[in-house]
C-alpha cells in the first residue's frame, strides 16, 4: 500500500509532556481528522511531520519519503494552514503571494487569484486589517495554489463562524475530489469532521487512542442511557466513560451487543458522536 | 534565496522602524560623534546599517513568529543558514551605496565636512561586520531572542568602547595597538571565524526546535 504520511512510532520528549510512539498511516483520496483535547499532542505531531521540531524516535514518511533527507522535495508538495495567522503582518496580500509562490516549483497564480476572488479577498489589503477568518482564507488559498498534494492543517477552524467553517469544509470537500491528494486535519470541532473525514484519528496524552476509519468508530461505538439502579461494580466495567446524575446515567461503550444482552430494552442506546467519544474516552 | 533577498528588501521598507533607522541614524551619528575622526563616520555607519540589515532580516525567519511559515516553505534549513551568511555581503553591498550616497548629499551641501568614500574605511568595515556576525548569529540560533538580545547588547557595549577608545588616538589609545595588526591579518581572522560560526550554526539550527 503506498501512503501519501505514514508516521511510526513517532517520539517527542518535552519536560513535562510525551509524545509517545505515535504511528498512523493515510491514504491518497482521503481526509484524516486528528482529534484530541488541548495539550494532547496534535500540534506537536503536526510540528514534527512539517520538521519544525526535531523527534526524539520514530519514523515520519511522505509520499513514501523520509521527510528530513528530502525535506525540500516534500514540502513542495504540502499545502499547510496554521492555526494562527503567521504571515508578515505589515506586506499585502499580493507581496506576500509572490514571496511565498517564488519557493514552490509548481506556483499556480491563476488558482491563487480564483481563490482570493472567490473568497472576496483585496489583493491590495495589508495583512494585518485582515479578520481571523479572512486571514484563514488567505492562508488556505496560499495551500491550494501550488498543487499540493496533501494538505496539513492545524486547527484551521477553531474560531471561525459557522459560516466561514462551513465554506472552508466545503473547499476541502471539492479538493479531496482530485484522488491523489489528501487531507490532514487537526480540530477541536468533532462536527466539522463528521461531515467530511473519512479517517479519525484520536491523541489523549501524548498516546493514540485509536486510528480507524469513521463510519467504523461511529458504528462501533454508542451511548447507552438508563437509570442508576441498573449499575453495578461489574457493569460500570463494560463502560469506557460513565457519568451518573440524580436521575440516571449515561456511558460510552465500544459494545454495543454485550450492552443489549446485559439490558435489554431497559436502556435506550444511541449513536456516539465523535465529540462524545472523545469526552467520555478523556474524562473516563 | 533570491526570492528571500526580495522578501528582506521588502519587509525592511515596509517597516516603519527601519524606515526611520535608515532615514535618522546618519544625522543623529553625527550629531553625537563631533569628537570623532571624521573618516570613521563612513565606517561606523556601513557597520552599523549592515549589522542592523542582518539582525533584522534574522528576525523574519529565525526568531520571529514567521519562522514557522519559513520553516515549512520547501527550502532546508541548511539553505536558510547559508542564505544567512550569503546576505551579510549583500546588505554590506547596499550599506556603502546608501552611506555613500547619503554623505555625499551632507557634504555637497556643507552641512558637515564628512568621507563619503573611503576605500580604507570599507576594507576596515568588511572583516567588523564578520567578525560581528560570527559572533551573533550562532547566539541567535542557540539562545531565546530574549537571551540573544542580552548577549547583543553586551558585543555592541564592547564595540562600543574599543571605537570609542579607537577615536582617542594617544599612546594609550587602543588604535596604536590595532595599527600593529595589519588589515591581511584582521581579514583572514574574521574569514576564519565566519567559516567556523557558519559550521557552528548549522549545527544548532538543524538540531534546533523551530
Amino acid at each position: 500500500m503506498d501512503y501519501i504520511l505514514e508516521v511510526k512510532n513517532l517520539r517527542k520528549e518535552f519536560k513535562n509532556f510525551t509524545l509517545d510512539n505515535i504511528s498512523f498511516n493515510l491514504e491518497p483520496g482521503y481526509i484524516m481528522g486528528f482529534i484530541g483535547p488541548n495539550g494532547a499532542g496534535k500540534s506537536t505531531t503536526i510540528k514534527l511531520i512539517m520538521n519544525l521540531l526535531n523527534k526524539d524516535g520514530g519514523e515520519i514518511k511522505i509520499f513514501g519519503k523520509d521527510h528530513i533527507m528530502y525535506e525540500k522535495e516534500v514540502k513542495d508538495r504540502i499545502g499547510f494552514v496554521y492555526d494562527e495567522n503567521y504571515y508578515y503582518e505589515d506586506l499585502t496580500i499580493n507581496s506576500m503571494k509572490n514571496i511565498v509562490a517564488s519557493f514552490y516549483s509548481k506556483w499556480d497564480d491563476k488558482k491563487f487569484n480564483q481563490y482570493i476572488k472567490e473568497f472576496d479577498l483585496n489583493p491590495k489589503a495589508k495583512i494585518k486589517t485582515l479578520s481571523k477568518g479572512m486571514k484563514m482564507k488567505f492562508s488556505l488559498a496560499i495551500a491550494l495554489s501550488h498543487n499540493a498534494d496533501l494538505i496539513i492543517m492545524d486547527e484551521p477552524t477553531s474560531g471561525l463562524d459557522p459560516v466561514f467553517r462551513r465554506e472552508i469544509l466545503d473547499i476541502l470537500y471539492s479538493v479531496i475530489q482530485d484522488d491523489r491528494k489528501s487531507i490532514f486535519f487537526s480540530t477541536h470541532i468533532t462536527t466539522d469532521l463528521e461531515k467530511i473525514a473519512d479517517y479519525i484519528t484520536f491523541v489523549n496524552k501524548g498516546k493514540i487512542v485509536f486510528s480507524q476509519a469513521k463510519d467504523d468508530i461511529l458504528q462501533n461505538y454508542a451511548i447507552v442511557k438508563g437509570g442508576l439502579d441498573m449499575l453495578d461494580k461489574d457493569i460500570r466495567k463494560a463502560f469506557i466513560g460513565l457519568r451518573e446524575t440524580s436521575v440516571g446515567f449515561e456511558g460510552l461503550t465500544d459494545n454495543v451487543n454485550k450492552i443489549r444482552n446485559l439490558f435489554g430494552d431497559k436502556v435506550l442506546i444511541e449513536k456516539a458522536s465523535l465529540e462524545d467519544i472523545m469526552v467520555y474516552m478523556v474524562r473516563g | 534565496m533570491l526570492g528571500l533577498l526580495k522578501r528582506d528588501f521588502l519587509l525592511m521598507v515596509s517597516s516603519k522602524q527601519m524606515l526611520i533607522f535608515l532615514l535618522f541614524y546618519i544625522p543623529f551619528f553625527i550629531l553625537i560623534s563631533e569628537s570623532f575622526i571624521p573618516e570613521i563616520f563612513y565606517f561606523m555607519i556601513i557597520v552599523f546599517y549592515t549589522y542592523m540589515m542582518s539582525i533584522m532580516s534574522f528576525s523574519f525567519d529565525v526568531t520571529g513568529k514567521s519562522k514557522y511559515i519559513m520553516n515549512s516553505l520547501p527550502i532546508s534549513r541548511g539553505e536558510l543558514i547559508l542564505y544567512k551568511y550569503l546576505s551579510t555581503f549583500v546588505y554590506f553591498a547596499a550599506s556603502i551605496v546608501y552611506a555613500g550616497v547619503y554623505l555625499w548629499i551632507i557634504d555637497s551641501l556643507k552641512l558637515v565636512s564628512v568621507d563619503y568614500f573611503n576605500l580604507k574605511q570599507i576594507a576596515n568595515a568588511l572583516p567588523t561586520v564578520m567578525i560581528f556576525i560570527s559572533i551573533l548569529y550562532p547566539v541567535y540560533f542557540r539562545f531565546e531572542p530574549k537571551i540573544a538580545q542580552i548577549i547583543q547588547m553586551v558585543v555592541l557595549m564592547v564595540f562600543f568602547t574599543i571605537i570609542g577608545n579607537i577615536s582617542f588616538t594617544g599612546d594609550k589609545g587602543i588604535l596604536k595597538y590595532i595599527s600593529l595588526l595589519q588589515w591581511k591579518q584582521f581579514m583572514v581572522i574574521a574569514i576564519v571565524m565566519y567559516i567556523l560560526s557558519f559550521i557552528l550554526s548549522n549545527q544548532l539550527y538543524k538540531k534546533r526546535d523551530i
